[in-house]
């Protein structure tokens, strides 16, 4: 569960203070799989720092599970954010010239214990999105969708409770973009808690759930009552 | 451990990056290669000094004939040493255990029938065998009835027996040295070559008296050498030894010495002359490299970390902390500086066998330039990697990422 109440972002001061996040409040339950809409500007990328625990808003409150965000140092929002958010990135940040097992692997080693099944845990994470015939191929030799994959699998190995994904199919073509979307679908059906920014309603639509910003504030908060077919909604990803 | 997976996260990145890499350990590997080649001469020359200083005598001071400050030995046409310098010394200079005049000439010819060889001739006392520590291993030494009578009797190294009589023993048999027939009554005890590669062992002994008047035919000297009773009164001694000759022989300043009197110090001071140069030069060369291959080293990271910011924001993101990416970075660059010394060392090893079998300078080789370079790789590493690594760990993983 991650829950924020009137969250504030103000970049600089004086009179040069922009205010990009102008009281967000809402809550996504375990298990729910949500898309913020919103087009450039429109704060969501503000917005997903700050669920991601990587910024901190200028005022307002957040919390996951029952922990409160903002009361923690940064050694514990590093903490936290290797046990508890997955993330994925639009240009999936692998390690290049490291087989996809060791990229997978990489939020363990700043663990404090070190899983003594570490291995398994990542060859299952890669099994789970359908590469486990890819565990020594680096990133290179992989197609963007494998890659996308890839980091996926690394978002999953901590067992976190939310999975933050940042335009995931920004970067891939129609065909990688469905299999992404395909992914995560079944991984909310799995259970898992899924956040997804993008400023593409057909990308959007996949989710069960649509939260829409528009300058800085929320502009709608709806269910999708009947889903697009995935397919369909990568095909409209492409102009 | 955690810390060991940091350090296997930040050593990664080397094997990819092997020009950068080899141009980040450049400094450290010269350095250590110079700062090994430095101790092994430094060892070396040590050794040498020991080795001359052991042979010259921790408590002897010698005084040849012939001034000047040329490594050369006494000139053998001086003619200003004489018997009466050893009475003088006798008589006024306390503290002296033995001494031994030697009058000596090079190049002697030594023959027994056909057979013929040269050698050093020299002219002692009986004290001679006391003052250098050196006894005959056959036969009887020059005694002091051999000197009342100016006996032709003499002593040959192993050399010369070896020459004229083979692995027969001498003794008794006669030799014809220069013009003059000794009878053989003993042999030297062999004492191998010298450092700069002479046969100490090619050589005759005969008295003193008969030396100086039946062989040589002179009444000067080459050289005395004075043993002292203790050895912390050698250059006091030696000192005296000098201001004593001076007198005798009438020397008053500006006039220079017409003999040298020389200890155990000068031999080291001598020896160490051309070696310490060399050092002072490598050694300038050792801590310029280090410095200069440490800043080297220093901007490559910087740059690296600029490259790789994207990558620190990600490890950022997945949950490395501040410390964990200062660990890592840090690690990286001690990496770097331990696998130069390790190159560098090897090289230093190699480079000190070819100075020792190419030159004159002797060489030792042993492990502590591989503790020192391994202590002076480590700071380096340390002190020139903690700018990255800090910088690196500053990074905001929002603008990191971005």
């Amino acid at each position: 569960m991650i829950e924020t109440e009137d969250l504030r972002k103000t970049y600089g001061n004086g009179e040069l203070a922009t205010e990009v996040l102008k009281g967000i409040s809402f809550r996504v339950d375990a298990g729910e799989y949500v898309a913020i809409m919103g087009a450039s500007g429109s704060g969501k990328s503000t917005l997903m720092n700050i669920l991601g625990c990587l910024d901190k808003p200028t005022a307002g409150r957040y919390q996951m599970d029952e922990t409160d965000v903002l009361a923690l140092d940064d050694d514990a929002l590093s903490h936290l954010r290797n046990r508890e958010v997955g993330f994925v990135f639009q240009q999936f940040h692998l390690l290049p010239r490291t087989s996809a097992l060791q990229n997978v692997l990489l939020p363990l080693i700043y663990m404090d214990d070190y899983p003594d099944d570490a291995q398994e845990r990542a060859k299952r994470a890669l099994d789970s999105v359908g590469l486990s015939h890819r565990l020594r191929y680096r990133p290179n030799e992989l197609s963007g969708g494998e890659q996308q994959r890839v980091a996926i699998a690394r978002a999953l190995i901590t067992n976190p409770s939310v999975i933050l994904a940042d335009e995931p199919t920004g970067n891939l073509d129609s065909q990688n973009g469905t299999e992404i979307l395909a992914v995560f679908k079944r991984l909310n059906d799995e259970g898992r808690t899924i956040v997804m920014v993008t400023h593409d309603r057909a990308v959007a639509e996949s989710a069960d759930r649509i939260i829409v910003l528009e300058d800085g504030r929320i502009a709608e908060d709806r269910r999708t009552e009947n889903p697009m077919p995935v397919e369909r909604a990568a095909r409209e990803d492409q102009p | 451990m955690k810390m060991f997976r940091l350090v296997k996260e930040g050593t990664r990145a080397l094997g990819a990056r092997k020009l950068r890499t080899f141009f980040m350990m450049l400094g450290t590997i010269v350095g250590i290669t110079a700062l090994t080649v430095i101790m092994a001469i430094g060892a070396g020359t040590e050794r040498e000094v020991m080795n001359r200083v052991k042979g010259f005598g921790f408590r002897a001071i010698i005084v040849s004939a012939g001034g000047g400050r040329g490594p050369l030995g006494p000139r053998a046409t001086t003619t200003t040493l004489r018997e009466e310098d050893v009475e003088a010394v006798r008589d006024r200079v306390s503290g002296i255990e033995a001494m031994s005049p030697t009058a000596m000439k090079v190049g002697v010819s030594i023959k027994r029938g056909a057979a013929q060889t040269n050698a050093l001739v020299f002219a002692i006392e009986p004290d001679w065998h006391e003052a250098w520590e050196w006894f005959t291993s056959e036969g009887a030494p020059i005694e002091a009835e051999d000197m009342a009578s100016l006996a032709r009797v003499c002593v040959l190294g192993t050399s010369v027996s070896r020459e004229l009589f083979g692995e027969a023993s001498p003794i008794g048999e006669y030799v014809q040295i220069g013009n003059v027939r000794f009878l053989v009554k003993g042999v030297l005890e062999s004492r191998g070559t010298s450092p700069v590669g002479s046969d100490f062992d090619n050589r005759a002994l005969v008295p003193l008296t008969t030396g100086l008047r039946r062989l040589f035919n002179q009444d000067y000297l080459s050289q005395i050498r004075i043993l002292v009773e203790d050895p912390d009164q050698l250059e006091p001694i030696g000192e005296q030894v000098r201001k004593l000759l001076r007198e005798c022989h009438h020397i008053t300043p500006p006039e220079e010495d017409d003999f040298r009197v020389r200890t155990a110090a000068d031999v080291a001071r001598m020896v160490r002359g051309v070696s310490g140069t060399m050092s002072t030069l490598l050694t300038t060369l050792a801590g310029l490299s280090l410095i200069v291959g440490g800043i080297v080293l220093m901007n490559i990271l910087l740059i690296s970390v600029n490259e790789r910011t994207a990558e620190i924001g990600l490890r950022r993101a997945i949950g490395a902390t501040r410390r964990d990416i200062f660990t890592q970075f840090l690690a990286e660059s001690i990496a770097i500086t331990s696998l130069g010394m390790l190159i560098g060392a090897g090289l230093g090893f190699g480079a000190s066998t070819l100075v020792g079998s190419m030159t004159t300078m002797k060489v030792v080789i042993s492990w502590t330039p591989f503790a020192l370079g391994l202590g002076f790789s480590l700071m380096v590493g340390l002190f020139f990697g903690i700018q990255p690594a800090r910088k690196a760990a500053r990074l905001s993983p929002v603008q990191a990422l971005r």
